[in-house]
């Protein structure tokens, strides 16, 4: 049953370090002062009779007047006029998209309370990542500016409006330049608006650009192939993937639709048929796509141009000169098998790159047309216009505003000023404007140095559409009234260009049914319902590469030496964050990142022998002073995995004006990024300086131990395919059972889980997505630090690398330490196992922990006086203690301790109070709606009719939730899959979650 | 405690109405076509005319001196027609009245007609100097009904017996002193305190003092404790003198109309004002005021910034009304209205009893259409809950598909116990907690 492999979370568990073993004797990080109290002060003290006496009376009165109290009154306030749609306590849901994405919002009672998948949305419905479902909380957000700003002043719109309008005016009449500063824009009526703005003022022009910028693949393609586009790209097609620090299953492009793509070809309905993809990924930091890999080689940044000419000589036979790796003889020997790999499955395989230089990317192509990836793989026919950001304009616009040859610059979701990579000349620049106009929400770094603020709606309170791909749309419309007095920023437009029409929703509605619908033949009201219209994909066609590459190599080996020096920086979107756009998102602050599992804060992350060379420990404070002499000062995280000679930072943090709870939460490494041939590049050179200082990261990774039990199964696909049961400890001789507690029969229904660990690429977006639906409070650094964090459902990761000679001691191991380059990961999704043999359950004295005849481990809050007994006898540490109030205490204040962010709350979920501990419920409300809902149309529950919010979220269909009674249903089937095994079934607690064996594809005849 | 002053009122009530009628019929010998005129009036023109003010149709009080008797002979029974045929007064009085088009009303022949016209020409018969009483005992305010008459008869009582301890004492002595002037010497009463002491030293009367000390306390804090928080009878004042008994008994509106989310949602939801205006744009209750709308009507329009003699609605004037919530659960406990009175109906019928004609929410809410003003009339405790889940039996739910597939799985029921809930996991914390 026990394999050589060793899993741990964190180096501190691998190394057993002192303070590892000591906190992991406690259920609670901190010690209780129990012990002191009862030995000093406690009981050998004594309490003279006049203070007994005193304290006595004054208890008693206190008592007697807090009881003259009268009972609280409690108003009930119907609707004046109650919206024919609304039922009190019936949620309705519409239509919307977040970026391009379409999502099914949920509201109650008028006020939109989660996220969810939109099912309409064919092959695009791949689940919501952490963003979308933690979008729902920037809604309610009071860090959000209440009226319209005019030169520092609340004002109202018409005062904005009369100035606005003056001052466009003004500009156009003296020949200079107005200009709209925007994040892409694929919606079809914003553009429109645009038009009609620039119609009225030509001397507008709108500027795209992205934080985290695709230039250079659109580059590429228009230089290889005339379409500059960002391409579809289907990795559902390919069975062998190639990517070099692309993070596609987390923030390259559009993450949870790849990861649905990827997980197709990975799942257990995929292995069922015998079929698994393979996926090699060369890269410097350890990405959330390297952690999925079945080969993941850590390659130096300035090894990635030379790693892609050795590729494209091996596979074409190409005498590209710089294809050398020096002395990275790991990744010169997997490059050589990669390219044999790719001939072999021509036409199935897919390369990607995670690099903005146009130059890598046009190499790229070449690669993958020369193994035809082109008309399968990639399609460029239906390109996708989530990013079409273009660096040179923006940094010619820069040059613009600082030669004073702009009149007014309007800023429409975007932060220039935080995020451009030198916001001082930025902000130099900006100054040389005479009318700066912000459409922000609040007054964030850029809109702070505006004259106006025109507040724009949030999302939820817009109407609008997207059209994230070709021929694929989605429409926005608004889930509540606006909050505050904003105006969509579309509505300001319209408004200073004198439009006709200035209402936006006339707008959408008349340039859907003008321009799209006729020929379509479908109603507008179709479109709100579905929420999405798909025209017929055009048919993907082949394109050859036939250009030179000589002067590409020449440019990529040139980036590469200039970067070859030490130290070599990566800056990089991190899952939680992304590009900083939603910085005061508590959830999103509180969503462990997932490789790091570090929180609310951004970190340099290290190789462990690096760190030892450089003679740097965990959480020591380094100044990181970047080639441009922009530095910062940052805790550093030893990350096994990062690649020798390298050190990566996040992106998105180190906000300084965006609310309560982001403010000055890390650093800021946008000043890190380089304008390099005209595109942004994410790579740089850094020296590191240890400043002396210490800081804790709040990490959450060795939180919630499992003390080195083998709770991860794995096989690879070649043993799975001998045995599909390989790896599960199946067919072994186990102990013999012993049972402490009686069978109960559950004849209703069963609720199970199975969770595929195959399939699940660690995310996190159903932690958030849990989070939301569950009421479950932000806790802050400082809790998470004390090992406070309340998230019912985490993803635990495991880092482990294969030994080859038999068992090995500890010391064996540690003498290894370059082994922690190759680790290999698994995330493992752990939550309340629903065990029908609950350790918690005999422990609680007061039968707050119980067991359903559904099979379900329920917890009465009201009765729990918080012994935490429970939560020391859970051995899978899924329990939950209420520290704090946390919704009504000042200490919290950041997050959702005001009345406003309460509107968040779901209304059929009890907020916890202090003292009482919590856990997964398996959505238990969802259940009782299910079966309700099923009770009042009379008839039999149905397998589908109930799912999980984390379920729902899941973009990898990873978790798997329903019936085990009844045999047809989905989880019955997947239960019955060979791979199944459940987490410390030796301990016989009968856990309710099934957990498929991770399979990795890594041996493989190639490579015999 | 409740059922005393329930009766009290209902007596005084009775008492009122009594008298009320009495007076009427006295007064009301005379003028039997108006009489007759009243009621035709209320039952054919009173849902778009008043006399007194304008509703859809226009107010009628002074109509016999505005047009002549023999145009309204025609234009009552059918106005279209006289519009048709072109009559000059009708088309104008079509067009000074937004061209609404009156109803025809064929069945009313002449007699009747000239009734109705000596109706609005005498008006509403002012009732008699006694009556307003009659009114009064319906509206005005019951807030005092929570035991506090009972708190005063109990107060009297105490004090009466004071005064009779004390004028005993005064008369006893003032005997004394008489005695004493007359020279008969009295016998000394054993003072009061001696014999108290010599009592507390019989130990077997001690003892059974103690116990029934113990007894009486124990019972007391028993039923106090177990009753905390229990809030039965609960009648809080609500903003608008919203009377059940009147809507729901009286005028038999089916509680759906106004409270329809119980039958689909967990909030039964109390019904927003468009509702009541359904009904109250043209019921005014105005012949209970003189006239004038009823100030408890005049509520709702305030509340929604109506205005009845423009029929407009201005919205910056409205307000939200804040009731008084009667039924609180605390928040940890969920409640669903739809499955009970939707999916358990029959079986709650069945187990608490009720008539068919009676609406499944009195078993929970009781007789709501004698409640003049709301109160809490089940405990709303868990015990109470849990009593139910435990007793009722819902066999009959075996014709609801969903539940056929539960009950067919299981075992004890296959052995012929009764179903009841509980049976089916209905006492497990989680169904009711999360």
């Amino acid at each position: 049953m026990e394999s050589n492999k060793k899993y741990w979370k964190g180096l501190e568990e691998y190394n057993n370090t002192p303070d590892f073993v000591k906190n992991n004797k406690n259920e609670f990080a901190e010690p209780l002062p129990i012990e002191d109290v009862l030995n000093e002060a406690g009981l050998s003290t004594v309490t003279p009779r006049r203070d007994f006496l005193k304290a006595l009376g004054f208890g008693l009165g206190a008592v007697t007047l807090a009881a003259c109290q009268s009972t609280p009154l409690k108003k009930s306030i119907p609707y004046l006029v109650k919206p024919e749609e609304v039922t009190p306590g019936i949620p309705n849901y519409y239509t919307s998209s977040f970026n391009g994405q379409s999502i099914l919002v949920k509201t109650r009672e008028g006020r939109p309370i989660k996220i969810e998948p939109n099912p309409n949305a064919g092959q695009f419905n791949c689940g919501t990542d952490a963003r979308a479902q933690a979008s729902v909380l920037d809604l309610y957000d009071v860090s959000k500016l209440k009226a319209p700003v005019l030169k520092t002043k609340e004002t109202t719109w018409s005062e904005v409006d009369g100035f606005v309008k003056s001052e466009l005016a003004k500009a156009q009449a003296s020949g200079k330049k107005i200009r709209i500063v925007a994040s892409t824009v694929n919606s079809p009526s914003t553009n429109a608006v645009i038009a009609g703005f620039i119609t009225k003022y030509p001397a507008t022009k709108l500027v795209q650009y992205d934080a985290v910028s695709y230039t250079g693949i659109i580059q590429a393609n228009q230089n290889s192939f005339g379409k500059a586009v960002l391409p579809k790209y289907n990795f559902d097609k390919a069975d062998l993937i190639v990517s070099f620090g692309a993070d596609f299953l987390g923030t390259w492009i559009s993450g949870e639709e790849f990861t649905s793509q990827y997980t197709a070809n990975r799942n257990y309905k995929s292995l069922e048929n015998k079929k698994m993809s393979r996926h090699i990924q060369f890269e410097s930091g350890m990405s959330l796509t390297g952690t999925n890999a079945d080969t993941r080689v850590p390659i130096k940044l300035s090894e990635q141009g030379p790693a892609l000419i050795a590729l494209y000589n091996a596979i074409t036979g190409g005498a590209l000169p710089g294809g050398t790796l020096g002395n990275n003889t790991t990744a010169d020997k997997v490059i050589k098998l990669v390219a044999k790999e790719l001939l072999q499955t021509k036409g199935k395989s897919l390369v990607v790159c995670g690099s903005n230089d146009v130059s890598t990317q046009i190499l790229v192509n070449a690669i993958n047309a020369s193994i035809g990836s082109y008309g399968t793989t990639i399609d460029l026919d239906n390109p996708c216009y989530l990013y079409g950001g273009n660096d040179a304009e923006f940094n010619g616009l820069v040059a613009e505003m600082s030669r004073g040859e702009v009149g007014a610059v309007l800023f429409l979701n975007s932060n220039p000023a935080y995020d451009s990579i030198d916001s001082k000349k930025f902000g130099d620049a900006l100054a040389k404007v005479p009318t700066k106009i912000s459409f922000s929400d609040r007054s964030d770094e850029t809109a702070s140095l505006c004259d106006v603020v025109a507040i724009n709606h949030n999302y939820l309170e817009s109407w609008g559409d997207a059209n994230a791909y070709e021929g694929y749309y989605s429409i926005v419309q608004p889930t509540i009234n606006p909050v505050f007095n904003s105006r969509q920023a579309e509505e300001s437009l319209l408004v200073w260009a004198d439009a006709p029409v200035k209402d936006y929703y006339q707008f959408v509605r008349n340039n859907w049914e003008t321009k799209m619908l006729p020929a379509l033949g479908i109603k507008w009201d179709e479109v709100l319902d579905k929420g999405v219209v798909s025209v017929t994909a055009k048919p993907a066609g082949a394109y050859s590469f036939s250009l030179s590459l000589a002067a590409v190599a020449t440019s990529i080996v040139n980036s590469s030496k200039a970067l070859a020096k030490d130290v070599e920086l990566q800056v990089y979107e991190n899952v939680p964050m992304r590009d900083g756009k939603s910085a005061n998102n508590a959830f999103l602050q509180e969503l462990p990142d997932p490789v790091s599992k570090v929180t609310w804060d951004n970190y340099v992350a290290i190789a462990p022998k690096y760190a030892e060379k450089l003679n740097i420990k965990e959480f020591d404070v380094v100044t990181v002073k970047g080639s441009n002499g922009y530095s910062v000062d940052l805790p550093v995280l030893v990350q096994p995995g990062q690649a020798q000679g390298t050190v990566s930072i996040a992106l998105g943090y180190g906000r300084t004006k965006v609310g309560k709870a982001g403010n000055d939460v890390g650093k800021n490494a946008f000043p890190f990024v380089s304008f390099v041939n005209g595109t942004m590049q994410y790579a740089t050179t850094v020296t590191l300086t240890p400043t002396g200082g210490h800081y804790e990261l709040a990490q959450t990774q060795t939180h919630h131990s499992f003390e080195g039990r083998n709770v991860i199964r794995e096989a690879t696909f070649k043993e799975y395919l001998k045995n599909p049961a390989a790896g599960t400890g199946k067919g072994e001789e186990g102990h013999k059972n012993y049972d402490l507690w009686d069978q109960y029969e559950k004849p209703g229904n069963n609720w199970v889980m199975a969770i595929d660990l195959n399939a699940c690429t660690g995310c996190g977006s159903c932690i958030v997505a849990c989070n939301v639906e569950n009421n479950i409070p932000v806790v802050g650094r400082d809790e998470v630090r004390r090992r406070r964090e309340m998230h019912w459902i985490r993803i635990d990761r495991y880092y482990s690398y294969e030994t080859k000679d038999g068992d090995v001691t500890r010391e064996k191991e540690i003498a290894k330490l370059e082994d922690l380059d190759h680790v290999s990961v698994v995330h493992q999704p752990m939550l309340c196992q629903h065990c029908d043999h609950a350790p918690c359950e005999t422990v609680c004295p007061v039968l707050a922990t119980v067991h359903s005849s559904d099979g379900l481990n329920h917890m009465a809050y009201n009765r729990c006086v918080g012994t935490r007994y429970c939560a020391n006898n859970c051995p899978y540490k899924v329990r939950r203690f209420n520290w704090f109030n946390y919704w009504n205490d000042s200490r919290f204040d950041n997050y959702l301790n005001n009345e406003f962010t309460q509107l968040v709350l779901n209304p059929d979920v009890t907020t916890r109070s202090r003292g009482v501990m919590e856990k997964c419920s398996m959505c238990i409300q969802r259940i009782q709606g299910g079966k309700l809902q099923a009770k009042i149309e009379k008839r039999p529950l149905k397998d589908g009719d109930i799912k999980m919010a984390c379920q729902e979220a899941c973009s990898a269909n990873a978790i798997i939730f329903g019936d085990s009674n009844d045999p047809n249903s989905e989880v019955s089937k997947a239960l019955r899959s060979e791979r199944i095994y459940y987490v410390l079934e030796e301990i016989n607690v009968k856990p309710g979650i099934g957990y498929m064996t991770k399979i990795r594809n890594t041996d493989t005849t190639v490579q015999a | 405690m409740r059922d005393i002053s329930m009766i009290l009122k209902s007596v005084w009530k009775s008492l009122f109405l009594f008298s009320a009628i009495s007076v009427i019929a006295v007064s009301t010998v005379s003028a039997q076509d108006a009489k007759e005129g009243r009621t035709l009036f209320k039952a054919k023109c009173s849902s778009c005319h008043a006399l007194d003010s304008k509703l859809i149709g226009p107010a009628l009080t002074g109509v016999n001196d505005r047009h002549p008797e023999a145009f309204l002979l025609k234009w009552i029974p059918n106005s279209q027609g006289l519009v048709a045929s072109g009559d000059p007064a009708a088309v104008k009085l079509f067009n000074e009245n937004g061209k609404i088009a009156m109803t025809s009303f064929p069945e009313l022949d002449e007699a009747k007609v000239k009734s109705i016209l000596a109706y609005i020409k005498e008006g509403e018969p002012k009732p008699a100097a006694g009556a307003p009483g009659a009114v009064d005992a319906n509206t005005t305010a019951k807030d005092g009904v929570s035991g506090l008459s009972i708190v005063g008869i109990v107060a009297i009582v105490l004090i009466a017996i004071v005064i009779l301890v004390i004028l005993g004492r005064a008369s006893k002595l003032l005997e004394r002193l008489i005695l004493q002037k007359q020279g008969i010497e009295i016998e000394e009463d054993v003072p009061l305190k001696v014999g108290v002491r010599k009592m507390f030293k019989n130990k077997k009367f001690v003892m059974f003092f103690i116990l029934c000390l113990i007894i009486c306390l124990g019972s007391f804090g028993w039923m106090g404790m177990w009753n905390t928080g229990v809030h039965t009878g609960y009648q809080p004042v609500q903003p608008i003198k919203f009377s059940h008994e009147l809507h729901a008994g009286i005028n038999q509106i089916d509680c759906q109309y106004c409270h329809s989310g119980a039958f689909k949602s967990k909030n039964a939801s109390i019904p927003s004002l468009n509702v009541c205006m359904n009904c109250h744009k043209a019921v005014q209750a105005r012949d209970k005021y003189d006239g004038q709308i009823s100030p408890e009507i005049k509520k709702i329009y305030n509340a929604l910034g109506y205005d009845p003699e423009t029929q407009k609605y201005d919205e910056s004037k409205s307000k939200p009304m804040e009731w008084v919530r009667v039924h609180n659960l605390p928040d940890f406990a969920y409640f669903n209205h739809s499955q009970h009175v939707v999916v358990a109906e029959d079986a709650i019928r069945k187990a608490k009893g009720l008539q068919p004609t009676e609406p499944v929410c009195f078993a929970c809410h009781g007789p709501v259409n004698t409640m003049e003003e709301i109160y809490q009339y089940s405990p709303l405790t868990m015990k109470w809950c849990i009593n139910c889940h435990k007793e009722t039996d819902i066999s009959g739910q075996k014709n609801n598909a969903f539940y056929a597939k539960v009950i067919e799985a299981h075992e004890k029921i296959k052995k012929g116990e009764k179903i009841t809930p509980a049976l089916l996991g209905g006492l497990e914390c989680g169904k009711c907690h999360y």
